[in-house]
């Protein structure tokens, strides 16, 4: 029997979750403005390329305007886009905890609200809905109700779920304009264009540091503004959510292989290309925050924090450095550490094990 | 010798003595419902250990023996009359390991004492590893020590020069930083500073912290700085010290405060007139590690420091849904675990009762005190406290 202090909305389970919810919507809101904005200056650039999908004929539906577009008509175009996506997430994702809930004889988990919001933030606006059912299906299935559920799993279920999608449509494209700039899943073609030529090839592309970090270039929905993201981060730091030392240690792994690419390499090529690049550029910082910091996905001792950490910065830097069919790097590069998060424990465990057998009393 | 502190006294009716004090220890009650008793007279001997004596809180008549299931000792009830007087003990002739040892046991200070890992009173003839007196308290609401160390510096002297003498094993005075406390009596002595939160006012902290315990069978003992200071008033005044310092806290309290109250004291009695809410929780001990009692048990517990009475606290259980509900890693987690301790693997081997794991993972260390802010921390809705102490009991059987 323990006492726990009168519960408030963000004690216990429920609400931890609810905080990890509240910390995504930052990243949310810069997602629906950005994924309207790209999606309406492209049409701008090219009015032939309007699509007769359900997404853009929603978004005509509600009056976004391309000629002068402001932040009304991004929201609505982002609306449009991605509100169809989440609820088909949640429908699916939903479906499939309330079946298994049923066959277990248990109460439903929550936990897939959080995952099918993580899923649809990762997915380009023009994702095809039957990858979004395909992808959920595996996140909420293999990434969590078969370890058991939510908080018994070992990696992240929206992790596993795009993992999933990136590598069975790898070279997906698509007349739609969301489909511009994006190198199929693989979330911007912004690194690719960076190995191609350089800074100047980004110049070229209107991609400058602050635009980089205010996230308006194109991108997957929730992946391309660094500022909500270290927003929502902020917030799960001060309410000791995820570990700041795993954060950490991506962020030096990632400067400090970077810098020795920048010294060692031929200089060509995104061998060259800066750590803060590296840091603004694709989905590091959100993959950084809400899938390598997963609480339940991670080490959970300091040493391997530390371990894992340096080792995702590390992997990220590598993979886009030597593979430029693949520029953006971070799902595969975070998936491994997830998987190898128990190793890196068990090896510190067992040798805080043999300090204590070595000592006196 | 409290006087300095103009502490406010408050007088009960009713006393008692509470067999959860002391853990695994099947007791023979020396008198019966009835009998009259000196404050200071053998009341409780181990059935096991008979040199393991309990003696009498408080002078007066037995009122009630309360017995639980398996016939366990729950409380021994008295009801106060000081007029019978107290015991009054001979110094011990000389300062020979045997005869100190003898005069704690025979006077019951004995049984204040308490090892770790397991936390029980320890064998009259073992040798411990080291002794820890808890002299710092950062329990929220908790009486500060340190004043009421002051006021009774020639009695915690005493007791200490006693302490350090009855084994070879250095002594550990942990208080808090800049309370400046030196004794020139023996090199074995030694004064530590803890500073920090709630687990740097933990025995397990300093325990881990200068003498840590191995796999090997060694223990430590420790005893908290108020029981040093009646082991003092024996040694000076000839006669047990009758009080205690409590703190009063807690939200459902009108005037929190510290009080001087006699050993043992009735916590109902002590409580009437200061609660703003009747249906306040009633705390053993502090909002974070404090337990709920059931009424034969409302008296004040060996070791406890404080009564906490919080407003609208609910009382968890353990019903279905928290149960039920995993335990999900969080930075809170690691920085209100015990120093030293890898919380979620130990959290995950103390769920699964996989004893071995534990006790790798420091759980001989532990006692539930420090598991305390986990249980709070945590989730889950587990209670660390309670999983720890089946371990150990498991853990103690096969030792």
């Amino acid at each position: 029997m323990s006492i726990k202090r009168s519960s408030g909305f963000f004690d216990g389970y429920r609400g931890l979750l609810g905080l990890r919810l509240l910390a995504l919507l930052p990243v949310t809101v810069a997602a629906l403005l950005n994924t309207g904005y790209q999606y309406l200056t492209r049409l701008v650039s090219n009015p032939d390329s309007v699509g007769d999908d359900v997404r853009s004929r929603i978004a005509r539906a509600l009056g976004a305007g391309y000629a002068d577009a402001g932040v009304y008509d991004w929201l609505v175009a982002g609306l449009a886009h991605m509100l169809p996506m989440l609820a088909l997430a949640l429908v699916i994702g939903g479906l499939w905890e309330w079946l298994i809930a049923r066959g277990r004889g248990q109460p439903m988990a929550r936990g897939f609200v959080l995952t099918a919001l993580l899923f649809t933030l990762l997915l380009p606006g023009a994702a095809p809905f039957y990858h979004i059912v395909f992808g959920i299906s595996f996140a909420v299935l293999l990434g969590s109700a078969i370890f058991g559920g939510d908080g018994r799993t070992f990696l992240s279920p929206a992790l596993l779920g795009i993992a999933i999608v990136q590598v069975s449509f790898p070279n997906i494209s698509g007349a739609h304009p969301l489909w511009e700039g994006l190198a199929g899943y693989a979330g911007s073609n912004a690194i690719a264009l960076f190995h191609r030529g350089g800074e100047a090839a980004l110049a070229g592309a209107g991609i400058d540091l602050g635009s980089a970090f205010i996230g308006s270039v194109a991108g997957s929905m929730g992946t391309t503004s660094v500022l909500a993201v270290v927003i929502g981060a902020a917030m799960l730091l001060v309410t000791r959510v995820i570990a700041w030392r795993l954060l950490l240690a991506q962020v030096i792994g990632l400067i400090v292989v970077a810098t020795l690419c920048n010294l060692l390499g031929e200089g060509s090529g995104a061998s060259a290309m800066p750590g803060y690049w590296h840091l603004l550029l694709g989905s590091f910082a959100f993959g950084a925050v809400f899938l390598a910091c997963d609480p339940v996905a991670s080490c959970c001792t300091n040493p391997g924090r530390w371990i894992q950490g340096f080792l995702i910065g590390a992997l990220v830097v590598l993979i886009r450095v030597v593979n430029a069919n693949h520029p953006d790097a971070v799902i595969p590069a975070m998936l491994l550490a997830s998987i190898l998060a128990p190793l890196i424990d068990h090896a510190v465990i067992a040798s805080n094990i043999r300090q204590r057998a070595g000592r006196h009393v | 010798m409290l006087e300095s502190l103009n502490l406010e006294t408050r007088n009960v009716s009713r006393t008692a003595l509470l067999g959860r004090d002391y853990r695994g220890v099947n007791f023979e009650v020396m008198y019966a419902e009835g009998d009259q008793v000196q404050a200071g007279a053998v009341l409780l001997r181990d059935v096991r250990r008979r040199d393991i004596r309990i003696c009498a809180p408080r002078a007066g008549k037995i009122e009630r023996i309360v017995r639980g299931p398996l016939r366990r000792l729950v409380a021994v009830q008295i009801e106060m009359d000081d007029d019978l007087g107290s015991v009054s003990h001979e110094n011990p002739s000389n300062q020979d390991r045997g005869t100190l040892r003898r005069f704690l046991l025979e006077t019951g200070v004995w049984s204040s004492l308490r090892t770790r890992p397991f936390d029980n009173i320890p064998h009259p003839d073992a040798e411990p590893g080291a002794i820890f007196i808890t002299a710092l308290d950062n329990a929220p609401m908790a009486p500060e020590p340190r004043p009421i160390i002051d006021a009774c510096l020639d009695e915690f002297r005493a007791a200490i020069a006693l302490l350090s003498a009855i084994s070879a094993a250095p002594l550990y005075v942990c208080h808090a930083p800049g309370h400046a406390l030196t004794f020139t009596e023996s090199a074995d002595i030694h004064c530590v500073p803890f500073s920090g939160g709630y687990s740097a006012g933990l025995p397990g902290t300093h325990i881990h912290a200068l003498c840590p315990i191995g796999f090997d069978g060694g223990e430590v003992w420790h005893l908290g700085y108020q029981d040093v200071i009646a082991l003092g008033h024996l040694l000076l005044h000839g006669a047990p010290w009758l009080q205690r310092v409590i703190s009063l806290g807690g939200n459902a309290v009108t005037n929190p405060r510290s009080l001087l109250l006699p050993v043992g004291a009735s916590i109902d009695e002590v409580l009437l007139g200061e609660l703003s809410d009747s249906r306040s929780a009633i705390l053993a001990g502090s909002p974070i590690y404090g337990r709920r009692l059931a009424a034969s048990e409302r008296f004040l517990g060996a070791r406890q420091r404080q009564i906490s009475a919080l407003e609208g606290a609910a009382v968890d259980a353990g019903d279905a849904a928290s149960s039920n509900a995993p335990l999900i890693p969080s930075e809170q987690l690691e920085r209100v675990a015990p120093p030293g301790i890898y919380a979620v693997p130990l959290m995950r081997a103390l769920q699964l009762g996989d004893v071995e794991r534990a006790r790798q993972l420091g759980a001989l260390e532990l006692d539930e005190e420090d598991l305390a802010p986990l249980s709070h921390a945590c989730v889950s809705g587990s209670d660390y406290g309670s999983l720890l102490r089946r371990v150990l009991e498991q853990l103690e059987g096969a030792h």
